[in-house]
């Protein structure tokens, strides 16, 4: 979350990806960084122990929320 | 107090909020319900008291220590004294303090890193140097558990100061699924009065006799025992079982291990002659595994097509931090390991401040 916020701050287009539990935290560093309200893409937790299958399923999923996020879609 | 221009000067300066409070025990009421402890009771930091933390250090309450990497947070001397006193801290605690936070704001510790991550580890402090008899603290007996006052005092201090400063608390920025109890308080003082080995502040090239304090991300102690044998290599075979077992188990990512060694096990490298250097580089040479090791403990689906692959603990025989303390009986010693491999580095500084300097 801090790098896609930095990024953006740089001018370059980011989105950050946050599996669920993460986004609490995911929030308070958006707060942190003066950035309250970003948008970021949620997939599911965890994603260390996801079959390949399912984390593929989650990829396809996650980057068609990076797009919208990079298009700065509503929300 | 008018007389002393310094007091003047520093009590004009704080810049803390301020709270009126009944007594010492709405304080405590206060303070929790805040959020800002860790549970425990807190001394109220009183401007006097905090005041005096930095009259001991002879530094301004603005006096900027440093800035938190990624949220860009100065960290001046008044908060960390404010938390300092918190946790029961006399001014001579506080330049302990001051400098393992200072350490710890040096960008190969990776703070952010080291504080907010779900490996839950804590800030092993390890102190050196003539200030640790100052302050009274052992490395003897139960020296990784509350041995005495200074240690228990500096190593909650920067506890409160990661949670008060930098919203480390758990589930805020301190995301540690377990966490273990060294996050109350982690501090040892090496016991250099009865080592012959060189102290580990000096062999990471701080100079003899100065103070110095050596911060680390560093999981729990993992204890071995070995009063079986009188040879230095069998004794550094359990220390590598427990390295390889922490491999295995854990994390296989090279990185500083500190090994605590009691003077049971102490009398035996010194009889066989060997110094820390000797220690460093058996363990070093020794303690790596091949990732095919993971199918024995459940961690197959990761072994890939790299099973035969070796992996060491230390890419440098330097990482392996040797610290002479415990009590006198027993051959009990610590494997205390790395919170994430090499993202975050031992970190050693020198205490700057002169506690003493007229005498």
């Amino acid at each position: 979350m801090h790098d896609a916020i930095i990024g953006e701050q740089l001018g370059l287009p980011s989105a950050g990806i946050m599996t669920s539990n993460f986004v609490s935290a995911a929030e308070l560093m958006a707060r942190a960084l003066g950035a309250e309200g970003t948008r970021f893409v949620v997939i599911e937790h965890p994603i260390s122990s996801a079959s390949p299958e399912a984390l593929a399923e989650r990829a396809r999923a996650a980057a068609v929320d990076c797009d919208a996020v990079l298009r700065g879609a509503p929300r | 107090m008018a007389s002393d221009p310094t007091t003047i000067r520093t009590q004009a300066a704080l810049r803390s909020k301020r709270y009126a409070l009944d007594d010492v025990m709405a304080a405590q009421e206060f303070f929790h319900s805040r959020g800002w402890t860790d549970g425990l009771p807190v001394v109220p930091p009183t401007p006097q008291a905090v005041e005096a933390c930095l009259e001991w250090v002879l530094m301004p309450p603005e006096q900027l220590l440093g800035i938190e990497p990624v949220r860009q947070r100065p960290i001046t001397a008044e908060k960390l004294a404010v938390n300092a006193v918190m946790a029961g801290c006399l001014p001579m605690h506080f330049p302990v303090v001051v400098t393992a936070f200072s350490a710890m704001l040096q960008e190969p510790f990776l703070l952010h890193g080291a504080t907010a991550s779900t490996g839950g580890c804590a800030i092993l402090i390890v102190v050196n140097g003539p200030i640790r008899q100052e302050l009274g603290m052992s490395g003897g007996f139960n020296a990784l558990g509350p041995s005495d006052r200074a240690t228990t005092v500096i190593g909650r201090a920067i506890r409160l100061i990661l949670y008060n400063l930098l919203d480390a608390r758990p589930g805020e920025v301190d995301r540690s699924t377990l966490g273990h109890p060294g996050k109350f308080s982690y501090c040892v003082a090496e016991d250099e009065e009865h080592s012959t080995w060189r102290p580990l502040a000096e062999e990471r090239g701080i100079p003899p006799q100065a103070s110095a304090v050596t911060v680390l991300a560093a999981g729990a102690p993992r204890q071995i025992m070995n009063e079986w044998t009188t040879q230095p290599e069998e004794i550094l075979d359990t220390v590598v079982a427990e390295i390889r077992a922490n491999m295995r188990h854990y994390s296989i990512w090279p990185g500083n291990y500190a090994l605590v060694l009691p003077p049971q096990l102490r009398a035996h490298f010194e009889r066989a002659g060997w110094s820390k250097a000797e220690v460093r580089r058996y363990v070093a040479q020794n303690a790596r595994i091949r990732r095919s090791e993971w199918a024995e403990c459940g961690k197959g689906s990761v072994v890939g097509e790299r099973g035969e692959r070796e992996y060491a603990a230390f890419t440098d025989e330097n990482d392996v931090l040797v610290v002479a303390a415990g009590g006198p009986a027993g051959g009990f010693g610590a494997v205390i390991p790395p919170w994430y491999g090499n993202k975050s580095r031992a970190v050693t500084l020198a205490i700057g401040a002169c506690v003493d300097c007229a005498s």
